[in-house]
């Protein structure tokens, strides 16, 4: 491999890939987040039914998290690109509508993987609740606080604390699987790097761009996640 | 069909009646959108800038143009890219898609606008360089021909580890002729066999001569050579056509026209040239 030839290949210039690169990166980036914040209202959804006094919604959070951790991803990815939209297009035949309805690669991208993530959030979540100490959640309901007042006040932020290090697992988790979403055809990195080198026959080039593209989403990130949670143990001490 | 709820039963005459409505039973093509993967060069491929290019591309805005329709393409990715044909996604696959009766069962298509043979790339230094037949035509239709080049190919081959992209005719190629005798690795894509090749974690790749004449062209490529007969024919079928819905037959109408104009007025070897570098146009009376 030339290293000159390489920068070339990857920069910003005519023959380069740069733009198309550094925009798949930018939409790997975009799919991750939303398939991140949905994935958050999942397991917050999850979690509130596990934690339910109601038997039924406990079974029925316990279904989600068995089949959705249960399964590969790429299989949710399938079923419901071309699953949905032949579902949804047979729906519209019923009502008289002729076309095509579907999902759009972004969407489908954004729901499979978060319904994924989501199952191992509401896991993190649940957990993270099991964490408080008993005693605190004692001493609101002995100073008279109401179940809202105290999630404000003591079980949300001292849950919120002890699931952060999970949370940034399952962000770490989603930033490599939204690769998978590639199969629909969105020009997310896997996708773009799969472009590239079968457009220009460098295979090696490419994928040691998809390396280091991945590399630096999930290290910045990181340090993103660290910074949070450092700022949540603000006010704790810890052994020395 | 029966129907178990009387408001679906009401609701499915309602559709019924919506579509009775709108007289385009015989449908007027005037845009179709046909999907590409875009990374298979030389058939299509995307430019530095994002630009979809290739063969087919230009083969696609010369058809088009003949029958007045306005076409366009999206890029999807060669898993799935049948079933998002019959889903709806889009109306026409040109994706170096080779015509086999295997995959007319599930789609239609237009005649074939490539024809183009099947044979085995290996390293100039590996021993199957001088396999038997090379550059020999060897149509699969005639059994007696077939049986004989099998023959002579099974001792070199033996025991060899041959690469192929999966769910292509060259593997079911494979699969029917030289299965026991070769150990068949399957790859998502072309270019993942070729590294394996240049790897020597296989002993040759199977493909079609169109996209190992780019292969050959490209860095690395100068290490390899082709060898073994040039195979068409029987389970690899016609060649190349556009894959179309078993429900748009007068979609397929156009595509044959134009293509049938594009073989006989030598556009479609020109731009076989231009990115082949060599002629895999159709014969016309095919």
């Amino acid at each position: 491999m030339d290293l000159g030839g390489y920068f070339t290949l990857i920069g910003f210039g005519p023959t380069g890939w740069g733009d198309q690169l550094l925009a798949a990166a930018l939409m790997t980036l975009a799919v991750s987040a939303s398939a991140f914040f949905a994935s958050l209202a999942f397991g917050l959804v999850g979690a509130a039914a596990k934690l339910a006094p109601s038997a039924p919604l406990r079974w029925l959070a316990e279904a989600y998290t068995t089949i959705f951790r249960g399964v590969p991803d790429l299989l949710v990815i399938y079923l419901f690109y071309f699953g949905g939209s032949q579902a949804l297009s047979a729906l519209g035949h019923l009502f008289g509508h002729a076309g095509f309805l579907g999902l759009n690669a972004f969407m489908v991208g954004t729901l499979a993987v978060g319904l994924v993530a989501g199952a191992y959030q509401t896991e993190v979540i649940r957990g993270a609740y099991f964490a408080i100490p008993p005693g605190e959640i004692e001493a609101a309901r002995a100073v008279g606080m109401g179940r809202l007042l105290m999630l404000r006040r003591i079980t949300g932020p001292r849950a919120l604390r002890f699931a952060l290090p999970g949370m940034g697992n399952v962000w770490q988790q989603v930033l490599k699987e939204s690769a998978l979403i590639s199969v629909t055809g969105l020009a997310e990195i896997l996708r773009e790097i799969h472009i590239g080198a079968g457009s220009t026959h460098l295979p090696f080039d490419f994928y040691v761009t998809g390396f280091f593209l991945y590399l630096a989403l999930t290290t910045l990130s990181g340090f993103l996640f660290r910074g949070a949670e450092a700022w949540t143990m603000r006010a704790e001490r810890r052994p020395a | 069909m029966s129907l178990p709820h009387p408001l679906l039963r009401a609701l499915a005459g309602a559709a019924a009646l919506a579509l009775l409505a709108t007289p385009a039973l015989a449908k007027e093509w005037t845009k179709v959108v046909i999907a590409t993967e875009g990374a298979y060069a030389p058939y299509n491929l995307h430019a530095p800038d994002g630009k979809l290019i290739g063969f087919e591309i230009d083969l696609a805005n010369d058809l088009c143009a003949r029958v007045k329709l306005t076409c366009e393409f999206v890029a999807q990715d060669w898993d799935g890219i049948i079933p998002g044909l019959n889903a709806g996604k889009y109306d026409a696959i040109m994706d170096g898609m080779s015509i086999t009766a295997k995959r007319l069962e599930v789609i239609n298509f237009s005649r074939a606008y490539t024809r183009s043979p099947t044979t085995f790339a290996v390293e100039k230094t590996s021993p199957l360089a001088h396999m038997p037949d090379t550059g020999k035509r060897v149509s699969l239709d005639d059994k007696a021909a077939t049986e004989a080049a099998i023959k002579e190919l099974t001792p070199a081959l033996k025991g060899k580890i041959i690469g192929v992209q999966i769910a292509t005719i060259q593997a079911d190629l494979l699969n029917t002729y030289f299965k026991g005798v070769v150990e068949i690795r399957t790859y998502k894509t072309t270019e993942e066999h070729d590294l394996d090749l240049a790897a020597g974690r296989v002993d040759a790749a199977l493909a079609s001569t169109s996209y190992f004449v780019s292969t050959l062209s490209k860095p690395g490529g100068d290490k390899l050579v082709l060898a073994g007969p040039l195979f068409t024919g029987g389970l690899l079928g016609q060649g190349t056509g556009v894959g179309l819905r078993k429900s748009d037959p007068e979609l397929k109408e156009l595509f044959d026209r134009a293509i049938s104009e594009a073989i006989a007025d030598g556009t479609i070897r020109t731009l076989s040239l231009k990115w082949f570098k060599t002629d895999i146009s159709p014969p016309p009376s095919s």
